[in-house]
């Protein structure tokens, strides 16, 4: 590793990529070496980094960020940045990566990329992860790779993915977090009540928590009262979860349903290419039944222009309620101004990202996995153009306030009982601290989740 | 009158000739079906609400109850006649139900206890004004407040598996997915068809080819028997089996003998020999964990078979048949002849269990102690392989994992093995495809983790079965 300034800017560059993943390395082999005088710009960071790098400890720290820190030590301080804290690090780094996108300065562009490599770990701290998280949606934008970028992801996902392991980890998800277990608590209480009394229900389910949501109705539904209603599910499927997950899934609720004692039909809708294509008759929805649309995590991945047709189509199902589900961030009207988006972007899932690390341990598989997951999320709303068709997939988050404009269109919204409120609370309480329920402004409805008194969850009924 | 009683809801313990135990004390009639000779008194729902019911004659103070009353009434040092209440015998009184459109509304359903009254309005129509703290479920009455805070919380569950549970939803949704699902459906299906054989009172195993009705019948059966996942009382598993013990004993009371209860290889076999692949298409036993039978499946069994004992030789034939009904109606007793015919099973079984059956034939010629790690999942098709049959009870009870009362060191090691090889299902499989032709024990039959099989098993517990 060399010593000089301008020297270490360029070979630097070359082991820059070098201890991250192959993925990375092969990425950065492609540009071109950084400009000289970036050098003086990388000392204005370079208090920043290095006691940043210092403080967290990579396990890549080799002989090179010795000598580079040895090489910036004389800036250090000077920025005004409180060294050692090395707290939100990421953020600001981040978003100076985003302007120069939005700017096209590119070397800058290529020195935070740089930057962010060094000092991103998806096996760091919170900060580390993001680094890396959003590096990885950034460099695809940059390069305009996010089509190819997401294939890879998915591709490696759908390997690894198996029902036993889907099951462990929404389980244990729902075991330390009421991320998921809120809404759903919240959506069967409200379909339990517009429900209640017929005899012939019919729920057509698109969500993304594979079917955790309906042993507890069961269950009400075999226990509330003497007479147990015929409840027939169908499920639509969207192209991530592989089918072989949804046999087994249907498999064990059938068995749970006959263990409780309900009479139950299960039915998978897939192969779709995007939800609008739903129609009454592929839902198999039947004259005599009572009919409820659950929503969880799914309108958001419907492409924005699509979805006022999608309402529509469930008004034509003539459901009793609708419930819906989603997550509280803004990455949709924001979808020409990518720095506000990102912005959102990073807000949101440093939320989230920050709410794993507190209710998983250290060490925690699940917790890893499900930050993986959020990969492909990022790279999509990042750095995927909406026209281009993303494996069919959008996943652009509007919060509870723009949900409900649409849904207006079609439906008017139901308050929640005090019961499903209480059934709620309870819930929240037997969770760590820092979870509550929120009610929503004056002239909205639903109700929200919040962690540390931020909005996360969103969820609200509606009925024709 | 004492007829009346004993129908009326008496469980009876199956005794073997005797008379139904002396009715010495006070017999409990069916809620609401009162004495035809007591009085009926409606009162109306303010009454009813009332707090102050009791008024003392002398100044008019209203009591609560009727010793609060007395012991009010002493304070005013009454002459001796007037202390004593009212000579006249006071008629039974029996109330009714306010509401119209309660059932208890009507005469012939009027409850006996005016507390027990007030209760019953309070709880069916009253306002819910009593809330737990913990769970946020709400009560009318306070006492029954009272009561469910005491417990609420504290009740664990436990799952089939072996995992334990301080939340309730988190119970249910986990029972949902949980492997031993699949075991518990088969003892249902089982003890349902048993219930109702009890019913038709003979022996047409032909019952156990019917649907299983899911009408409102059944469910009530079953959300009772399993209330107790969901109850604050006792142990789930506890109670479950109470319950099955109940449907056993109705199913003895049908018929004859009860004859003995374990079932003998042989028998088996004669289950075993009929080819479980092409009634059951349930793929369910292929990917989730082979469970072990829990004992109580083998009292189901073994009181199904000793009453068919007259027709022993029949035994095959009749079973036959319903299996073979269950091909048409679907997989209802899919798991159980299953489970027993799995290590017997031949080409067309799923692989899986085909080598493991080869191996454990193997295994058993060799007389092995040591076994592959990969059917340890499988405890129960590979015991069940034993050469003594009268070891079979012991054998299936010994190895359940889930069974708390017994052989913890062989729970602990099926429970671990079992999630190991859940978690480890597929490489599993191909290993054990492989060592079909191996030898039961050896190098070769290395589990996955590169273990040896001694590290993995109590050599005492393995011992033990052989």
């Amino acid at each position: 590793m060399k010593v000089s300034s301008a020297k270490v800017s360029k070979e630097s560059k070359g082991h820059g990529g070098h201890h991250k993943n192959s993925l990375h390395s092969k990425r950065w082999s492609h540009h071109s070496i950084l400009p000289l005088q970036l050098a003086d710009q990388l000392d204005q960071w370079s208090s920043v980094t290095v006691d940043m790098y210092n403080n967290h400890h990579q396990p890549q720290t080799s002989h090179t960020s010795t000598s580079r820190s040895s090489d910036y030590s004389a800036g250090g301080g000077d920025n005004g940045e409180p060294s050692g804290t090395g707290n939100k690090w990421a953020s600001r780094l981040l978003k100076e990566c985003a302007r120069a996108i939005s700017d096209k300065d590119s070397s800058k562009i290529h020195h935070l990329l740089w930057m962010l490599n060094e000092l991103a770990s998806p096996y760091g701290d919170c900060d580390q992860k993001l680094a890396s998280y959003f590096l990885q949606a950034l460099f695809c934008k940059a390069t305009e790779s996010g089509q190819r970028c997401i294939k890879t992801l998915i591709s490696v996902a759908e390997k690894s993915h198996s029902f036993e392991s889907a099951r462990k980890l929404i389980l244990k998800f729902q075991e330390v977090s009421p991320w998921t277990t809120f809404g759903h608590v919240a959506a069967n209480g409200a379909i339990l009540e517009a429900l209640d009394g017929e005899p012939k229900l019919h729920i057509i389910d698109i969500s993304n928590t594979l079917c955790t949501q309906w042993p507890t109705l069961l269950e009400a539904l075999a226990t509330r009262n003497d007479d147990t209603p015929h409840l027939k599910l169908t499920v639509v499927v969207t192209a991530n979860i592989v089918s072989s997950v949804m046999k087994e899934i249907s498999q064990r609720m059938e068995k749970f349903a006959r263990l409780m004692g309900v009479p139950f039909e299960f039915n998978v809708i897939s192969g779709l290419n995007h939800l609008g294509e739903l129609t009454k008759e592929a839902l198999g929805v039947l004259e005599d039944e009572a009919v409820a649309v659950n929503c969880i995590g799914a309108l958001r991945r419907v492409a924005v222009e699509k979805r006022p047709a999608l309402i529509q189509m469930f008004r034509s199902l003539g459901p009793k309620v609708v419930t819906v589900v989603e997550e509280e961030a803004d990455f949709s009207s924001t979808r020409y101004d990518f720095v506000k988006c990102f912005e959102d972007c990073l807000r949101f899932y440093t939320c989230y990202f920050e709410m794993l690390e507190e209710c998983f341990t250290a060490t925690s598989n699940e917790k890893l996995m499900l930050e993986r997951e959020c990969s492909r999320g990022i790279v999509r709303v990042l750095a995927c153009d909406d026209d281009q068709d993303n494996e069919g997939e959008c996943e652009r988050r509007e919060r509870g306030s723009q949900w409900s404009e649409r849904l207006k269109e079609a439906f008017s919204p139901v308050g929640f009982s005090d019961d499903v409120a209480d059934d709620v609370k309870a819930l929240l309480k037997r969770y760590r601290s820092g979870w509550a329920l929120a009610q929503p402004h004056q002239n909205e409805t639903g109700l929200y989740l919040t962690w540390k008194e931020e909005a996360v969850v969103w969820v609200s009924a509606w009925k024709p | 009158m004492a007829e009346e009683s004993i129908s009326n809801g008496f469980v009876m313990n199956p005794v073997s000739g005797s008379n139904p135990p002396v009715v010495a004390k006070k017999k409990r009639n069916l809620p609401g079906t009162p004495d035809p000779e007591a009085e009926v008194i409606s009162l109306s729902p303010k009454t009813l609400m009332a707090t102050n019911r009791f008024l003392c004659e002398i100044c008019g103070k209203g009591f609560q109850r009727d010793q609060n009353l007395q012991l009010h009434r002493r304070g005013h040092n009454l002459p001796w006649k007037l202390k004593q209440r009212s000579s006249k015998e006071v008629r039974k009184r029996v109330y009714v139900c306010p509401e119209k459109t309660c059932v208890h509304h009507h005469p012939s359903r009027a409850l006996g206890d005016l507390t027990g009254i007030k209760k019953h309005f309070y709880r069916k129509h009253g306002e819910k004004k009593w809330k737990c703290e913990k769970c946020s479920k709400r009560y009318a009455v306070q006492s029954d407040w009272k009561a469910h805070s005491k417990t609420c919380g504290t009740r664990e569950y436990k799952c089939d598996c072996g995992t334990l549970f301080s939340r309730r939803d988190s119970f249910i949704t986990h029972r949902a997915f949980c492997d031993a699902l699949a075991e518990e459906t088969a003892r249902l299906n089982a003890a349902s068809s048993m219930h109702s054989l009890a019913a038709a009172g003979n022996f047409n195993y032909q019952l156990m080819g019917n649907p299983l009705d899911t009408g409102n019948g059944m469910p009530q059966h079953f959300s009772t028997v399993f209330k107790p996942i969901s109850s604050c009382n006792d142990d789930a598993i506890d109670q479950t089996r109470r319950g099955f013990s109940l449907w056993m004993g109705q199913a003895s009371q049908g018929q004859d003998s009860i004859g003995k209860s374990t079932l003998t290889l042989q028998e088996i076999q004669q289950f075993g020999s009929l080819n479980p692949g092409s009634i059951y298409g349930d793929p369910m036993v292929s990917t989730s964990n082979p469970p072990a039978l829990d004992y109580q499946l083998n009292w189901v069994f073994g009181n199904k078979v000793s009453s068919g004992n007259a027709e022993d030789h029949q035994l095959t034939t009749s079973t036959s048949l319903p299996l073979s009904n269950v091909k048409e109606n679907g997989p209802q007793l899919v798991s159980v002849p299953s489970l027993f015919s799995t290590q017997h099973q031949s080409h067309q079984t799923p692989p899986f269990s085909m080598s493991a059956t080869a191996l454990l034939q193997k295994a058993a010629q060799i007389g092995a102690t040591s076994t592959d790690t990969s059917f340890l999942g499988s405890f129960g098709t590979k015991c069940s392989n034993s050469q003594d049959g009268n070891k079979y009870t012991d054998l299936y009870v010994s190895n359940t994992p889930t069974t708390t009362t017994l052989g913890s060191d062989l729970e602990n090691s099926a429970n671990d093995i079992s999630t190991l090889n859940q978690l480890q299902m597929y490489p599993a499989k191909r290993r054990r495809m492989q060592n079909e032709d191996g030898s039961g024990g050896g190098g070769e039959t290395r589990d996955f983790l590169g273990v040896g099989v001694q590290a993995l098993c109590h050599p005492s517990s393995i011992n033990g079965w052989t």
